[in-house]
């Protein structure tokens, strides 16, 4: 049997170590960068999931999140239009991405005007950056990303809870491309460790001159509007402009080369739980046709409370999404249904169980067992739990 | 233009959650957290001076 002794493997065109040998306790530290688990803070990154739609148009006037669980748009004062859709045209490795296609440009750019592409990410999730403390780490970004030509935008990083920033650009072309974005450690300003949003990724596609008229901040700073997006092109150029993301990932660089690590490929289930503590969608009509809700029991002749307990517990307790312009929920019970328009979330109901009652009166009594769905009769009902940041 | 309309429960009488633009195709029943940011937005408009309906 042989051994090799050595005291750090090094590649060699490298200027740190690939592994490091501790010479007296046998353990070692390596600089590994594919296989590790846990370490992307984006969710969704892949594009797997949309549970409100997979393809939304018209959006740009204002602030919503769309279609791709996680991510929101948010715009101010532009003329500029675009379809936000889920698509299978990726990098091989890939089976979805994030596709802007522009529809309506807008090439007469008021000072105040931006379209930002965003997911804000809770401050207890991001505590190993230790950010505000003299061990703080580098921030690694990296994502998969094609248009329909050559163009330049920025990705930031916004600290909520401190009002500082670091920006850099980043390049697109008509190939997918793999982008590595290496942000400085700050040792100003620590995260909330709670369920606040304390940090902002935010693609910026399209700015006026209060954004871009500075000197781009690319180390951390104080938030200063000027400094956010300089350098970068228009999305709403022209009609013909698109933009593909995949495979987006937020990391602590451990090792602070500045290298991204392989993305974290998660299942479709385990990215699936991620969205859901912030958006749960329990039921929506695509057609014609019953979908069920949950059981309920009369409390008078006018009221049915429901229970609805959650499949992962959610960031806050949830606002209830639903389509009141007629009467889409329907409560049968005792031989009978009543039709009505509106579910009402109660106070008593926490991060894991919802308690929701009926906002219409119903004739079957109380005291009396109901289940309750969308109306058959109706086309376009839904119910849908929201809790994002 | 948003409205918003305070909700009754029924079985306390309290009044501990809001309906953001009743009767449309996207109607929010809003819980009193303050971690949730619709209530945030919520208490938001109403620093600005405006006010709720009143419950039923």
């Amino acid at each position: 049997m042989s051994e090799i002794k050595v005291n750090s493997i090094k590649g060699v065109g490298a200027s740190a170590a690939a592994i490091t040998v501790n010479n007296t306790d046998g353990t070692c530290t390596a600089n590994i960068t594919n296989n590790l688990s846990n370490r992307n803070k984006i969710i969704n990154g892949g594009m797997t999931i949309s549970q409100r739609a997979t393809q939304e148009t018209g959006l740009g006037a204002s602030n919503k999140y769309s279609t791709l669980d996680r991510y929101r748009l948010e715009f101010n004062n532009t003329a500029g239009r675009l379809t936000m859709s889920q698509d299978t045209d990726s990098p091989d490795g890939f089976g979805n991405s994030l596709k802007l296609a522009c529809t309506t440009a807008d090439t007469s750019i008021a000072a105040d005007e931006f379209f930002l592409l965003t997911q804000r990410i809770e401050g207890q999730n991001l505590q190993d950056f230790a950010k505000g403390t003299s061990s703080a780490k580098k921030f690694t970004v990296s994502f998969y990303v094609k248009g329909n030509a050559s163009a330049t935008y920025v990705f930031e990083l916004y600290d909520q809870d401190n009002n500082r920033h670091v920006n850099k650009t980043f390049n697109v072309t008509s190939s997918w491309t793999r982008v590595t974005i290496s942000y400085p450690a700050d040792t100003t300003g620590a995260f909330g460790n709670d369920n606040q949003n304390s940090l902002s990724a935010y693609f910026w596609l399209h700015g006026g001159s209060n954004y871009t008229s500075g000197t781009l901040q690319q180390t951390w700073g104080t938030g200063t509007a000027a400094n956010r997006a300089v350098g970068i092109s228009s999305f709403f150029d022209s009609t013909a402009r698109t933009l593909f993301i995949t495979g987006l990932q937020l990391e602590v660089d451990n090792t602070g080369s500045g290298v991204a690590t392989d993305f974290e490929h998660r299942s479709f289930g385990q990215e699936l739980d991620l969205c859901r503590r912030y958006y749960y969608n329990l039921a929506f009509q695509n057609s014609s046709g019953t979908q069920s809700l949950f059981n309920g029991s009369g409390y008078d002749s006018s009221t049915i409370y429901h229970v609805c307990v959650l499949p992962t517990p959610m960031r806050a307790i949830p606002t209830i999404e639903q389509n009141t312009s007629g009467s889409y929920f329907q409560s049968y019970g005792n031989g009978g249904s009543n039709s009505y328009s509106t579910l009402i979330i109660l106070n008593t109901a926490s991060t894991s169980i919802v308690e929701i009652y009926n906002g219409g009166t119903h004739s079957r009594g109380g005291g009396v067992s109901h289940f309750t769905r969308l109306n058959s009769a109706t086309t376009d009902g839904k119910f849908r739990l929201t809790a994002e940041l | 233009m948003t409205t918003y309309k305070l909700v009754k429960n029924p079985m306390s009488g309290e009044i501990k959650s809001v309906l953001k633009d009743l009767n449309t195709q996207n109607t929010l029943s809003i819980p009193f957290d303050e971690a949730n940011t619709d209530y945030q937005e919520y208490l938001e408009w109403v620093a600005e001076g405006n006010t709720a309906e009143a419950a039923d």
